[in-house]
């Protein structure tokens, strides 16, 4: 049994959602701009290219940033060969919605989208399962979003990119919270458009200059929502929520938490709905996503640096396939000790996922 | 069979490279310039097929100045996009790291790319 936390997929341009958009939102998407509706996007580029090479399937002019692939491909290429029995879908350039300046398009949009995953992805590829793409910077729209698909099989959580206007514990995004608590579904925070649109910067000394510099800060938004999170208490007023840091490396998670735990002491006063030390929260609420992993090159120092997070309990396999620095499953799993791999292989994501586990295998 | 032969004219152009069988193992053969090379289709840092990435012109520091290195001489692994100079299959971040290589040398019309070194 295996389950992949970190699948992308994406449209070959955003002209794909015109068939599930109302039809002014339609009519703008083929009439904006020069040549359609534009998505804002990163200044930085890898210089080598976002994708596997060996996966790219987009004809030349095509923008090279983005994921385009079959399903054939994604079957051929991962799911088969891997073994991957349930591949939980993240969006690619869809994630973008979430911090464009027009809410009520990026509502629209987001409903087109997840409308285009389950009919050409999610319905006929049974191992798939989808995130719910939301339009955060609205959360009223994003909670009606999460009613509306939030009870199907084929949707297992919410996905929130790293960016955002505002961390993710404040109460401006009750809404979400209040609909995934109701719908017992989890939430999954992942690297995404950091510093684009109406996000804020992605780190504080200004912009980095170089996709090198970004790439290893990509996690800093994921940070902030994490301590925010923790912080506002989301946990003791929404139980049924359980939230995954996906794409955020797994050693600076241990760092913060170490320091949030020592603040808590001193600071209580100011958090009090807090009334557990915030790791504890965390060992039941949250889990980390492998990838990437961090690779030391003397591997036992990893081991090391992330005992703290109970990792036999709280990782969960994912690939990221079909990005540039993607894990394959045995590369990852052979660098864990051998009494935590069936847990980061499927057990930690099958009961965070609340996904049916089959009986010859539980 | 200890060596594989390509007719000339089916040699790859460069910046292109085309797939071979050798005993078994998958190989790319290049051109760069007037001279030809063969790498594993192997990518020493996760096993990734390497012949299937991109041929690229390396970016090199010399005197303190950016220059281009030899034109199509890097082959670019797909997965993590590390670089290796095909003419010796070396890392170009890290020289002990390398391809495996294989001897060729053209006779005639026909490329041989042999297992010998």
């Amino acid at each position: 049994m295996l389950i992949d936390c970190d699948i992308h997929i994406g449209y070959e341009t955003i002209a794909d959602l015109v068939p599930f958009l109302d039809a002014p939102t339609a009519e703008l998407v083929r009439q904006s701009g020069t040549n359609g509706l534009a998505m804002p996007t990163y200044p930085w580029n890898h210089p080598a290219g976002w994708i596997r090479r060996d996966l790219y399937e987009r004809g030349d002019g095509h923008d090279a940033n983005f994921v385009y692939m079959s399903l054939d491909t994604l079957r051929t290429r991962h799911l088969d060969p891997y073994g991957v029995d349930v591949g939980i879908v993240e969006p690619d350039e869809a994630a973008v919605f979430s911090v464009l300046p027009n809410s009520q398009l990026a509502a629209r949009l987001c409903s087109a989208y997840n409308d285009w995953l389950l009919e050409n992805w999610l319905a006929p590829e049974p191992r798939l399962r989808g995130m719910i793409v939301v339009p955060a910077q609205w959360p009223e729209a994003a909670a009606r979003e999460i009613r509306r698909l939030g009870g199907r099989d084929e949707f297992v959580g919410i996905f929130l990119p790293g960016a955002a206007r505002i961390p993710y514990g404040n109460p401006v995004y009750d809404p979400i919270w209040e609909a995934a608590n109701e719908l017992g579904l989890p939430v999954a925070v992942h690297t995404h458009y950091e510093s684009i649109g109406i996000a804020g910067p992605i780190t504080a000394a200004g912009m980095p200059d170089f996709y090198a510099e970004y790439h290893t800060l990509c996690g800093t938004g994921m940070y902030g929502h994490f301590v925010s999170i923790l912080c506002h208490g989301i946990f003791e007023r929404f139980p049924e929520t359980r939230v995954a840091m996906v794409e955020g490396g797994l050693v600076p998670f241990v760092g913060f938490l170490w320091r949030l735990d020592t603040n808590w002491k001193s600071c209580r006063s100011e958090i009090p709905w807090c009334r557990r030390r915030p790791s504890e929260y965390v060992w039941d609420h949250v889990r980390f996503a492998t990838q990437p992993l961090e690779t030391p090159d003397e591997p036992a120092q990893l081991l090391q640096a992330i005992e703290f997070l109970r990792p036999a309990e709280t990782l969960m396999y994912a690939s990221d396939f079909p990005h540039w620095d993607f894990d394959e499953p045995e590369q990852t799993l052979r660098q864990l000790p051998d009494a935590w791999r069936d847990n980061v292989r499927w057990r930690n994501a099958a009961g965070f996922f609340r996904l049916p586990v089959p009986a010859a295998v539980a | 069979m200890r060596e594989v032969r390509v007719p000339v004219g089916d040699a790859p152009s460069e910046g292109g490279v085309r797939i071979v069988e050798l005993d078994g193992h998958r190989l790319g053969l290049y051109r760069v310039g007037d001279a030809f090379f063969a790498l594993a289709d192997r990518c020493p840092h996760r096993g990734a097929p390497l012949c299937a990435g991109s041929v690229a012109t390396a970016v090199e520091v010399r005197d303190g100045e950016i220059v281009l290195g030899t034109p199509n001489a890097t082959v670019r692994c797909p997965w993590h996009k590390w670089e290796f100079d095909i003419p010796t299959g070396r890392a170009l971040l890290d020289e002990r790291l390398r391809v495996r290589r294989y001897d060729v040398r053209v006779h005639g019309d026909e490329i041989i790319v042999s297992l010998d070194r």
